[in-house]
């Protein structure tokens, strides 16, 4: 009885603070859709118009016809995904030496592999720049996605390792003592067990990646190569061209397809997760 | 691997399908057949047919077009150009050194002595005649102008500060700065905000300021382009214009948030929004608050020289853009220089009402005949332009620190200015 | 599963995994190697050759110098930007790692208990993520702008309140600078806190359970402990990341006014690009190396033993 009172006093401490949070990570995303949807008189019209009196799509329409904006996103889905993936081919079997594997210097190695993380871009971009344009790698998406790999490389290395961790090492033994090849028991039980692990580095790569200015910006000229964190810029840049409404619809399409993709994948995720989850 | 085909997939779902894109002439990165043999690739800013204005995206299709009719067997590729303008002249310029620039591209007016003290750009001088060269305003002319006496840009546009202000409760144009003030606390008074101007970390708060400096008749940098605005010729002048403003803030003749505003858009949003009165901002503003606003409302809306110190020491700051040629191929040198008189020199001018940098023009197009545009002429004349030296963007990046601190109240006007002297120094001794 | 649970310890530390196989670590580590050695590596060692010259990126071949160094770590503004920084940063890791960890336990036991709401405010917070750093700043100009139309004076108006000056106040600027930082980097910590939480082995739960624990000591005495390893990751991940941030900022407020959120990245980013000055770009990034691989060590000595090697 005083255990389900307490329980219903937690759901409601959860229920407000979720409506708290909900509150604060919407209100600027709801104020955006507000923004995009008003007729360029209604702009300025504050909070008393949060719902236009006349809403409008003109804006998105301006946004998608005046520019290439679905090219844009096309390459920032394309230059992310493809990033994540290589990422997590290239950090997996690094985290798993890191986290089964007594060696000389281990922690200098981790440390070393972060200290590249810990290098702004900013300063890189130069020499970055200056190296690529000398490796012949600069206006394709090659050259830009493999930047992208090794700057995902250290937090996914990290990360993985941090949940490799979490699998009794136990299971490797047996499996070892069972004749399997270190590579079979890699690839057989560490890398299935780590799902959740997998799954969230993949997120946050592709966030990563989606969200990446310095480096398209330098490396990519070619409109058509472009991904959105450079197009939203260059769409904003001009100083005759930009009004809030409009902007407000370009940041808002900017954002969409990682919506659908969240929204399409979180099921997956979920239960990647949950399935790690039951097995660990 | 299952992740990211279910990424894929949810992607193509998502955007559904492309729009196909038939073989127009002109596209968004390309102007001209796809399969034309000679390309040029021009980076270019919002002037252009993808600018987000309809009516100036189709004059401006009609002019590429034209232009790319007659020059068969041409197709130009288009880029794009961000807004941050340091930024972008600092990639141009590496992309310059590495092989890598576009062949032809838009330059801001005061990055252009960057441009020509690298050496990365090529002459037009074959290309214009000693007479059109001869019509550009003198500062104009000097912008262009390298060190061998070639001309390695052409500026074909210009621009200038005013004083903005709804005729309704600000009914006479102010002459002072003491006139300016009176009148934005009237404004006040009225219910207005006060009076607006750029205060924050961007260019335009110092360019859109200096004005009240050269008005008096300060100088930025000496004629090696050492800084000297707080010398002791100069000092003096300095600090009475950034008391101009201080006081302004601190009066209540300026809100407070000036310290935030770095986007001249700011003051079409208050005008139109109905909260401010009086605004300092750039001629260009009066064509888009005219988009923006009713007709009545617009009716309201006129503009006026800056004030000065006194109503005859009065001076705005002048900019504008170039087209500047990179490639090394002289056949597209000449496509660059053509692009620049076909479609830029006159033509887009007329088109967007961008005031053109050669006095001809304004007899030539009807456009400039207008009562508003003869003002800008008028006010040209007491026009400056920034210094074309190295060290300028540093010099402006330490009055905008400077601006925020004195706008802020958080330091006195004499500290804050002699420690943005110092820097400015201490980076041109850098440099 | 309870018997691995309770072989678990002594494994680790037993002879007879090591007995086997010694293996090296290298053909593991070499994907790593390559990549990073081939597209990172070379960029990264100009850098620190850039500090000792007097480079500028206007050309010129420059000349070794030692100088620069003397000369950037001396500016008189110096302390002024670390000072910002530490707010910044500090403010940012503390207010993402509380709250991301707050939203992971909610949403677990919310999940547990069926309640309504976790997708959607899962799916609010990752969003706000995926906003690229412009946008970010140009969404939250919008909010913070204080004209008489702002998204959030206009809502205190609406309210009775008097408005704030959010950006313009050079002490408030800076916690409007936080406050929009942890909107958007919120979700990561929350994916890493959430994924660490469902990774807890649940038979530690049925053990405190057994021994009639509330809820507030399981949490003190099973998840925090149990979360400290993913917790201090995440600290310096985010640490990093913060001392990165530069481009919402450079959007919201520019560093402004005068140089009140004018952190060192942002710094970085004007000297090289408004002032030119390569090499002295590169001491200052070469400074926050350092700065982020000392936060990284600080971090790591409250790493529990094992992880520490």
């Amino acid at each position: 009885m005083k255990r389900r009172r307490r329980d219903r006093l937690g759901d409601i401490l959860s229920y407000a603070f979720m409506a708290l949070m909900f509150v604060f990570f919407s209100w600027p995303l709801i104020w955006l859709l507000s923004m995009a949807l008003r007729t360029r008189k209604e702009v300025f019209l504050g909070v008393a118009r949060l719902i236009p009196k006349s809403p409008t799509l003109d804006n998105f329409v301006a946004v998608l016809t005046s520019s290439q904006f679905l090219v844009y996103l096309v390459n920032a889905l394309k230059l992310s995904c493809l990033s994540a993936v290589g990422c997590l081919i290239v950090a997996a079997p690094a985290a798993y030496a890191f986290s089964r594997f007594d060696f000389k210097g281990k922690g200098l190695w981790m440390l070393g592999i972060l200290a590249f993380q810990m290098i702004s871009p900013l300063v890189i971009m130069v020499p970055l720049y200056r190296y690529m344009s000398r490796l012949g790698l600069i206006d394709g998406h090659f050259g830009t996605t493999m930047v992208y790999i090794a700057l995902g490389v250290p937090v996914v290395t990290w990360l993985l390792k941090g949940y490799m961790d979490g699998i009794p090492r136990s299971l490797d033994e047996a499996a070892l003592i069972d004749g399997c090849s270190r590579l079979s028991v890699f690839v057989r039980i560490i890398l299935p067990l780590s799902t959740p692990g997998v799954a969230s580095a993949f997120i946050i790569t592709v966030i990563a990646g989606w969200s990446q200015f310095l480096v398209p910006f330098l490396l990519i000229t070619k409109d058509s190569l472009v991904p959105i964190g450079v197009g939203i810029f260059q769409y904003a840049g001009t100083q005759n061209a930009s009004t809030i409404q409009i902007l407000a619809a370009a940041c808002l399409i900017s954002v969409v397809p990682a919506i659908v993709a969240f929204l399409a994948l979180q099921r997956l995720i979920l239960s990647a997760m949950t399935a790690g989850a039951v097995k660990g | 691997m299952k992740t990211t085909l279910f990424t894929a997939l949810a992607a193509a779902t998502a955007l559904g399908c492309l729009p196909a894109i038939a073989e127009d002439l002109i596209t968004s990165d390309r102007v001209g057949p796809s399969d034309a043999p000679n390309k040029m690739v021009f980076r270019m800013t919002g002037d252009g047919p993808s600018s987000t204005d309809p009516t100036w995206a189709a004059g401006y299709t009609k002019l590429y077009t034209d232009f790319i009719n007659n020059h068969p067997g041409w197709q130009l590729e288009l880029q794009m150009m961000t807004g941050d303008i340091s930024q972008e002249q600092a990639r141009m310029l590496e992309q310059a050194k590495a092989g890598h620039a576009p062949d032809c591209a838009a330059v801001d007016s005061f990055v252009l002595p960057l441009f020509k003290a690298a050496g990365v750009l090529k002459s037009l001088s074959p290309y214009f005649s000693k007479e059109e060269i001869a019509e550009l305003f003198p500062f104009v002319r000097d912008g262009v102008t390298g060190k061998d006496g070639q001309i390695y840009a052409w500026w074909w546009s210009t621009d200038l500060r005013v004083l903005y202000r709804n005729t309704e409760i600000v009914p006479d144009a102010p002459e002072t700065w003491a006139d300016a003030k009176a009148a934005a606390l009237a404004s006040v008074k009225a219910g207005m905000e006060g009076m607006l101007f750029n205060g924050s970390r961007y260019e335009g708060t110092t360019f859109d300021w200096l004005g009240n400096f050269w008005g008096q008749g300060g100088k930025l940098v000496d004629e090696a382009g050492k800084p000297v605005f707080a010398d002791a010729a100069n000092r003096d002048k300095f600090v009475k214009a950034v008391d101009y403003y201080r006081d302004l803030v601190e009066s209540g003749a300026a809100p407070k948030r000036v310290a935030t505003i770095g986007n001249y858009d700011d003051f079409n949003a208050a005008a139109t929004a109905g909260s401010t009165a009086l605004f300092v901002g750039g001629n260009w503003q009066y064509r888009q608050l005219q988009n923006a606003m009713e007709p009545e409302e617009f009716a309201k809306w006129s503009f006026s020289m800056l004030p000065g110190i006194t109503a005859d020491q009065r001076s705005t700051g002048t900019g504008g853009w170039t087209v500047a040629a990179f490639s090394s191929d002289p056949k597209k040198v000449e496509m660059c220089a053509a692009l620049t008189r076909e479609v830029y020199m006159g033509p887009a001018n007329a088109l967007q009402e961008q005031l053109p940098t050669r006095a001809d023009l304004y007899d030539k197009y009807d456009v400039f005949k207008s009562e508003a545009n003869q003002t800008f002429a008028k006010a040209l004349k007491v026009g400056e332009a920034r210094p074309g030296v190295l060290v300028y963007p540093e010099i402006s990046n330490q009055i905008q620190i400077m601006m925020g601190k004195v706008l802020t109240g958080a330091e006195s006007t004499e500290a804050a200015v002699d420690e943005a002297f110092k820097a400015s120094l201490d980076a041109y001794a850098r440099l | 599963m309870s018997a691995s649970a309770a072989r678990r310890k002594p494994s680790i530390l037993g002879a007879s995994g090591r007995q086997n196989r010694l293996p090296s670590p290298y053909p593991w580590l070499m994907p790593v190697i390559l990549v990073m050695g081939l597209f990172y590596l070379y960029p990264v060692i100009d850098v620190f050759r850039y500090a000792f010259t007097d480079l500028t990126l206007l050309g010129g071949e420059g000349h070794y110098t030692l100088s620069t160094f003397g000369n950037v770590l001396r500016r008189p503004e110096l302390a002024q930007i670390l000072w910002v920084t530490f707010v910044f940063t500090a403010g940012s890791v503390i207010g993402q790692q509380v709250i991301g960890l707050a939203i992971a336990l909610v949403v677990v036991r919310a999940e547990k208990r069926r309640l309504f709401g976790t997708t959607i405010l899962r799916t609010t917070a990752l969003v706000a993520w995926v906003v690229p750093g412009i946008a970010g700043g140009i969404i939250w100009k919008m909010l913070f702008n204080e004209a008489p139309f702002g998204g959030l004076n206009s809502l205190l108006r609406l309210m009775g309140m008097a408005p704030v000056q959010w950006l313009s106040d050079p002490d408030i600027a800076m916690w409007s600078v936080v406050l929009s930082n942890i909107w958007r980097g919120t979700a990561f910590s929350m994916v890493v806190m959430y994924a660490a939480l469902k990774a807890i082995d649940p038979t530690l739960y049925e053990a405190a359970e057994m021994d009639g624990a509330t809820a507030r000591q399981k949490l003190a005495f099973v998840t925090l402990p149990q979360l400290r390893p993913a917790i201090l990751v995440n600290m310096i991940l985010i640490t990093i990341q913060t001392l990165n941030t530069f481009d919402a900022i450079i959007a919201l407020s520019g560093g402004g006014p005068g140089r009140a959120t004018e952190v060192l990245s942002l710094y970085t980013f004007n000297v090289v690009f408004r002032n030119y000055d390569l090499a002295a770009g590169s001491v200052l990034s070469i400074l926050m190396l350092a700065i982020s691989l000392g936060l990284a060590l600080v971090y790591a000595a409250f790493l529990p033993k094992e992880d520490r090697s």
